[in-house]
C-alpha cells in the first residue's frame, strides 16, 4: 500500500506560564491511500491538535510530518495555504458554512481557487442534495449541512480527507447516514478518510484505529473486517 | 443577574474593538458639541463682561450741542441710571508721508471714566488734560505708536501735537470701524484718540458743552420708550440721530459675527451628535444580531427576555459612558483653546472660560438616551428569538436569486469571485448598509464642508470680478456736486468714473427695521452687474430699489413690497419706495437705487458722495490724496483685504468644522468596517481553512468595499450638497452671503478624502486578516 502521510514524533506543547501542556506528545504513524482511519480518544487527548496540524492549519512543537515526499511541517505560510487548498478536504463538527451563499455556492467557493476539483453536480448528487442544492444554509437542517461541509471538503478531490466530529452535532441515524456518506466517498474516490470520535462505535468502521490518551498514540489496530456504517449502534 | 454582569465584563473583553468603536463615536460627536457650544457661550459670555466692566452705553444720541449743566436734570426727569456729555470729532492725521490719509476720531473722556470706561492695556489715563492722549489699541499696534510717542492731527485749522500717555481698549471700539459707508476695519487708516473734555471743548470751540450723550439705562427701563421721549425731548439741542447699543456699529458687528458662531455651534454640533447616535444604534444593533446564538443560549438557560435587553443595553450604556468621559475632558480642554482663538479675533482684552457642567448633563442625557434605546433597539430582537432558531445562522431574507443574476449576458462574464462579491453584498443588506451609510456620512460632510470652503473662498472672487468692477472707490468727507467728477477727472489719468451717492438709512418694512447703506448709481453703471435671483441681468431705474438678497431676507421684503424710508438727516420726511428686484450679491447688505431718483427723492440736491473710477494711473493715490474733500480711497486690493480679514473667523470656524468632519468621518468609516469585520470572523477562518489565501480574502473584502464605497459617494454627493447649503445659510449674515454652489472640483476632492479614510480602515481589515487566529476562531463558536 502506497503511504500517503507520514507522521513522525510528532509533538505540540503549550507553554501557560508556570506549567507546560503536552496536547500531543511524540506521535508517529503513516496514512495510506484509500484507507478508513478513526483516530479514538476521551475529550482532551489530542486529536484536534493532531489533525489540525496534519491539515495545515497549525504548526507543531517538534516531529515532522509527510505528505508523499513532501515534509509539510517545513512548509512557509504559502505553501501551506496551497496545501490546504489542494491536497486537504477538512469537515468540522459545527458545519461552518457559508450563511449567505446557498448549498452549491457553498460547495463552489471551495472548487473555484482549487486546480483538479471535482464536478460540482456529481458530488451533490452523492451527497443526495441534489434537489436542495440551491437551499440556503439556514433552510436546510443539521445533517443536511453537514452534508454541505463534506461536498465542499470532497470536491476539491483532495489527497486527505479530514473530520472533525463530524456527527457530533448530529443524531444517531443522521450520524449514520453522514458515515454512510463519508464511506461512499471514501470508495468512490478512493479517498484517505480521517474521522476523529469519542465514540468507539464508529471505530468498528474504520480499516484502522488510531487510539489516543492524554497527548499520546497508545494503539494503533487494524480492523480485519470493517462492518457497514449502517450496523454501527450506538 | 450577578452572572450575566460577568458575562458583559466577557463580552466587553472579548469584543474590545467594538466597544471602544462605539465609545470613540460617541466621544468625537461629544467632543464637537462640548467645544463649539462651550466655546460659543464663553464668548458671550466674556462679551458681556466687558460691556459690564466698561459700563458700555445702552443709548447714543448725536446732537448739535448740548450743554453741560441740562445733563443732571436730564438725568432725573428721564430716571436713567447715568449719563454723560461728551464730545466727539473726526480730524484728519498729520503723517510723515504726505500722500497718506488716516482719520482720527477724537473721544472726550472725563477723570471718572464713568460710561464707555478704557480698559487700559498700557500706559496711564490722561495728567496733563492739554497735552496727554489715550490711543485705541488697535490703532496704536497697526501704526506701531507706542506710549511716550506722540500723535499730530489737525482740528479747527490749528495742528495739534499731543503725547501718547496710555493704550486701551474701548468697548465701543472692539471693531474700529469709521462709519456705515466703511463698515469694515482698516486700522491703519482710522484710529480713536482719547482726549480730556476740556483740550475737545477748547479745541473745538464747543465750550461747557458737548455733542454726543451716552446714557445708561436702569434695569427693566423699556428702550424704544426712552427712545420716544428722547427724540421729543432734544430736539431743542437739535437732534441728529439715536443709536441704540444693538445698533452700535462695533457691537453690531460683534453682535453679527456671535450670532453666527452660536447658530453654528447650536446646529453643528447636534448634526454631529445626531450622526453619532445613529452611528451608534446602528452598530450596536449590528452587534446583538451578531449575539444572537449567545442570546439564544441565555434564554435556553431561563432568562428572561427582558434581563437580556437590560444585558445589552448596560454593554451599551458602558460604551457610551466611556465616550462621554472622554469626549467631555477633551470637549473642555479643547472649549478653552477655541475660546481663546476666537477671542484673538476680537479686541476684547478680557477673556473668561468658563467650564459648563450643562453641557457635561446634556451629554450624559443624550448619551444615556441613545445608548438605552439603541441598546434596547437593537436587542429586541432577542424577544423573537427562539433559542432553537438562534443557533443557526439567519437565513438571508432575500429569494434565492439576487436580480442581477437574471440579467444572463452580464452575469455570465463575471468571474466567480466578483459573483461571490456581489452576492454576499446583496444578501447581507443589513450589514452593508451600516457601511453603506458610513461612507454616504463621510461623503456627504466631505462634500459639504469643501463646498463651504470653497464658497467662502470664491466670494471674494465673484464679487470683486464679476459683480463690482471699478478699481477704486472714493469717499468724499461732506456731499458735493456732481462737477466734481470731472474735476477728478483731470486731476489724474483716469479711464473711466461714475458718481456715486451712499447715505445710511433705516428701513421699514412691517414691524422690522434695519440700517442699511442705499448707494445711487448710474442707470448705465460700467461697475455693477446686477443679477436677480434667476439670474437674469437686472438694473437700477426709477421704478424703486434693488436689494440684496440677504436684506430682503432680513426684512420680510419681496418684489413689488413697499419699504419706508427713515432719513438720518434731521427734519426730513420718511419716504415710501418699491422693491424694484432682489439681487444676488456675495458681500454686504445693500440697497441700490438710481443716481438722479435717489437725488432727487431723498436728498433734494443734486450731490454726490463719491465716486468709482477705474485707472492705470500709478500716482492716483497721491494724486487724489492732496485734492480737498477726499475722506478715503480703496482700492480693490484694499476691499478684498479688509473683507478677508473679517471673514478671519468664519474661516477658521469653518476650518474646525472641516477637521472634526474630517475625524467624524473617518470614525464611522472605521467602525463600520471594524464592526462588519467583526461579524466576518468565522467567515473568513472558514475560508481560510478551505485554502484561501490572506490576499485572496482581503481582495474579495476590498472589492466588496469598493462597491459599496461607490454606491456611498454617488448616494453621498447630493446629500452633500443640501448640507453644504444649511450649513451656507447658517454662516451668512449681515457681511457676506455663502451661496453653496457645488463644484466638480470640490466633489472630486471630497471623493478623495473619503477614498483616504476607506483606505485608512481598510488597514484595520487587512490586519485583522492578517493575524485572524483561524483555529480560534472555529473553536468559538460561540461567544
Ligand atoms: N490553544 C491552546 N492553549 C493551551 N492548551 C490547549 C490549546 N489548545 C488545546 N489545548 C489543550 O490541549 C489538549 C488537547 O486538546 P484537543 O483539542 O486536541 O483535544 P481533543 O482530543 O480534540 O478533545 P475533544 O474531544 O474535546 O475535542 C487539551 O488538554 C487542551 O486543553
Ligand atoms: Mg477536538
Amino acid at each position: 500500500m502506497n503511504t500517503v502521510l507520514r507522521v513522525q514524533n510528532l509533538s505540540k506543547h503549550y507553554e501557560m506560564g508556570e506549567i507546560t501542556v503536552r496536547a500531543l506528545e511524540d506521535a508517529s504513524f503513516d496514512l495510506y491511500e484509500g484507507e478508513f482511519i478513526v483516530i479514538l480518544g476521551p475529550s482532551g487527548s489530542g486529536k484536534s491538535t493532531l489533525l489540525n496540524i496534519i491539515g495545515g492549519m497549525d504548526t507543531p512543537s517538534s516531529g515532522k510530518v509527510y505528505l508523499r515526499d513532501e515534509e509539510i511541517t517545513d512548509f512557509n505560510e504559502k505553501r501551506l495555504t496551497e496545501y490546504r487548498r489542494n491536497k486537504v478536504g477538512f469537515v468540522f463538527q459545527f458545519y461552518n458554512i457559508m450563511a449567505n451563499l446557498t448549498a452549491r455556492e457553498n460547495v463552489e467557493l471551495a472548487t473555484e481557487i482549487c486546480k483538479t476539483p471535482l464536478d460540482i453536480d456529481r458530488i451533490m448528487e452523492d451527497v443526495g442534495l441534489s434537489e436542495r442544492k440551491n437551499h440556503f444554509p439556514s433552510q436546510l437542517s443539521g445533517g443536511e449541512q453537514q452534508r454541505v461541509a463534506i461536498a465542499r471538503a470532497v470536491a476539491k478531490n483532495p489527497e486527505i480527507l479530514l473530520c472533525d466530529e463530524p456527527t457530533g452535532a448530529l443524531d444517531y441515524t443522521t450520524g449514520v447516514t453522514i458515515l454512510s456518506l463519508l464511506r461512499k466517498v471514501n470508495k468512490e474516490f478512493n479517498m484517505t478518510v480521517v474521522v476523529i470520535t469519542h465514540n468507539a462505535a464508529i471505530a468498528d468502521m474504520a480499516d484502522r484505529v488510531i487510539k489516543m490518551r492524554s497527548g499520546q498514540i497508545i494503539d494503533i489496530k487494524t480492523n480485519q473486517k470493517p462492518i457497514d456504517p449502517e450496523r454501527i449502534e450506538w | 443577574m450577578k452572572k450575566l454582569d460577568k458575562r458583559l465584563l466577557g463580552l466587553i473583553k472579548h469584543t474590545k474593538g467594538q466597544f471602544i468603536a462605539i465609545a470613540v463615536v460617541v466621544a468625537v460627536g461629544l467632543m464637537i458639541y462640548m467645544s463649539m457650544s462651550s466655546a460659543a457661550i464663553n464668548l458671550q459670555d466674556t462679551l458681556d463682561d466687558y460691556y459690564q466692566l466698561t459700563n458700555f452705553a445702552d443709548i447714543f444720541v448725536q446732537v448739535v450741542k448740548i450743554p453741560e449743566k441740562d445733563i443732571p436734570q436730564l438725568l432725573s426727569k428721564y430716571d436713567f441710571l447715568d449719563i454723560e456729555d461728551r464730545i466727539v470729532l473726526d480730524a484728519p492725521m498729520i503723517t510723515e508721508d504726505e500722500n497718506e490719509r488716516a482719520t482720527i476720531r477724537i473721544v472726550s473722556i472725563t477723570d471718572e471714566d464713568r460710561i464707555n470706561s478704557l480698559y487700559y492695556v498700557k500706559g496711564n489715563p490722561i495728567r496733563d488734560k492739554d497735552h496727554d492722549v489715550v490711543l485705541v489699541e488697535q490703532f496704536a499696534r497697526a501704526r506701531g505708536i507706542d506710549v511716550g510717542d506722540s500723535i499730530k492731527f489737525q482740528l479747527n485749522g490749528r495742528q495739534y501735537k499731543m503725547n501718547v500717555r496710555g493704550i486701551a481698549a474701548s468697548p465701543e471700539y472692539i471693531y474700529l470701524i469709521e462709519n456705515e459707508q466703511n463698515m469694515l476695519p482698516d486700522e491703519s487708516k482710522f484710529g480713536v484718540v482719547f482726549v480730556s473734555k476740556e483740550f475737545a471743548q477748547q479745541s473745538s470751540g464747543l465750550i461747557g458743552s458737548g455733542n454726543e450723550v451716552v446714557i445708561r439705562l436702569k434695569d427693566g427701563q423699556d428702550h424704544s420708550v426712552v427712545e420716544k421721549d428722547i427724540e421729543k425731548g432734544f430736539e431743542k439741542y437739535g437732534l441728529k440721530r439715536i443709536i441704540r447699543r444693538e445698533n452700535q456699529l462695533s457691537n453690531r458687528m460683534i453682535s453679527e459675527e456671535l450670532t453666527q458662531l452660536r447658530n453654528a455651534s447650536g446646529s453643528v454640533p447636534i448634526l454631529f451628535l445626531c450622526i453619532a447616535g445613529t452611528v451608534l444604534i446602528m452598530m450596536i444593533s449590528r452587534m446583538v444580531k451578531k449575539d444572537r446564538a449567545s442570546i439564544g443560549v441565555l434564554k435556553a438557560l431561563g432568562y428572561k427576555s427582558s434581563q437580556i435587553i437590560v444585558h445589552y443595553t448596560k454593554y451599551a450604556l458602558s460604551a457610551g459612558f466611556l465616550g462621554v468621559l472622554a469626549g467631555t475632558i477633551l470637549g473642555a480642554l479643547i472649549a478653552g483653546g477655541m475660546t481663546k482663538i476666537y477671542i484673538d479675533f476680537f479686541n476684547i482684552p478680557i477673556l473668561k472660560i468658563n467650564f459648563y457642567m450643562i453641557y457635561v448633563a446634556w451629554s450624559v442625557l443624550f448619551t444615556g438616551i441613545f445608548c438605552g434605546f439603541s441598546g434596547i433597539f437593537g436587542a429586541k430582537g432577542i424577544l423573537k428569538i427562539m433559542p432553537a432558531e438562534s443557533m443557526r445562522p439567519e437565513a438571508p431574507k432575500s429569494g434565492k436569486r439576487i436580480w442581477l443574476e437574471n440579467i444572463k449576458f452580464l452575469w455570465r462574464r463575471l468571474s466567480f469571485s466578483w459573483k461571490l462579491i456581489i452576492k454576499n453584498a446583496l444578501r447581507n443588506k443589513k450589514r452593508m448598509a451600516f457601511v453603506l451609510f458610513g461612507v454616504i456620512l463621510t461623503c456627504s460632510l466631505m462634500v459639504a464642508t469643501l463646498n463651504l470652503v470653497n464658497s467662502t473662498i470664491s466670494i471674494f472672487d465673484e464679487h470683486f470680478s464679476e459683480f463690482q468692477k471699478m478699481d477704486y472707490n472714493i469717499n468724499f468727507n461732506t456731499p458735493l456736486n456732481k462737477n466734481v467728477t470731472k474735476e477728478i477727472s483731470h486731476i489724474a489719468d483716469i479711464e473711466h468714473i461714475e458718481p456715486k451717492i451712499e447715505f445710511p438709512f433705516e428701513m421699514r418694512f412691517g414691524l422690522r427695521k434695519k440700517i442699511v447703506n442705499i448707494i445711487g448709481i448710474n442707470r448705465d453703471t460700467r461697475f455693477y452687474d446686477f443679477r436677480n435671483l434667476q439670474g437674469d441681468k437686472t438694473y437700477v431705474s426709477v421704478k424703486g430699489l434693488l436689494i440684496t438678497e440677504n436684506l430682503a431676507k432680513e426684512m420680510g421684503a419681496s418684489k413689488g413690497d413697499t419699504i419706508r424710508l427713515h432719513s438720518f438727516i434731521p427734519d426730513r420726511k420718511d419716504i415710501y419706495i418699491q422693491v424694484a428686484d432682489i439681487i444676488t450679491q456675495g458681500l454686504g447688505m445693500n440697497a441700490y437705487m438710481e443716481i438722479d431718483h435717489m437725488a432727487d427723492s431723498l436728498l433734494d440736491e443734486q450731490l454726490v458722495t463719491g465716486v468709482y473710477l477705474d485707472s492705470k494711473d500709478s500716482e492716483l493715490v497721491s494724486k487724489l490724496i492732496s485734492a480737498d474733500h477726499i475722506s478715503t480711497i480703496q482700492s480693490t486690493q484694499d476691499m478684498m483685504d479688509v473683507f478677508q480679514e473679517f471673514m478671519g473667523l468664519t474661516i477658521m470656524s469653518i476650518g474646525i468644522i472641516v477637521v472634526m468632519a474630517g475625524i467624524l468621518g473617518f470614525s464611522i468609516v472605521y467602525n463600520a468596517t471594524i464592526v462588519s469585520l467583526g461579524e466576518r470572523e468565522m467567515e473568513f477562518s472558514s475560508m481560510r481553512v478551505l485554502g484561501f489565501t490572506k490576499n485572496e480574502i482581503f481582495s474579495v473584502v476590498l472589492r466588496e468595499n469598493m462597491i459599496i464605497t461607490i454606491a456611498g459617494i454617488i448616494l453621498g454627493i447630493p446629500f452633500g450638497h443640501v448640507m453644504g447649503r444649511a450649513l451656507g445659510n447658517m454662516y451668512s449674515n449681515e457681511i457676506y452671503t455663502l451661496k453653496i454652489t457645488g463644484s466638480l472640483k470640490t466633489d472630486i476632492l471630497a471623493c478623495i478624502f473619503t477614498l483616504i479614510f476607506i483606505a485608512l480602515s481598510q488597514l484595520a481589515t487587512f490586519r485583522k486578516i492578517t493575524k485572524l487566529n483561524f483555529l480560534m476562531a472555529l473553536k468559538n463558536r460561540i461567544s
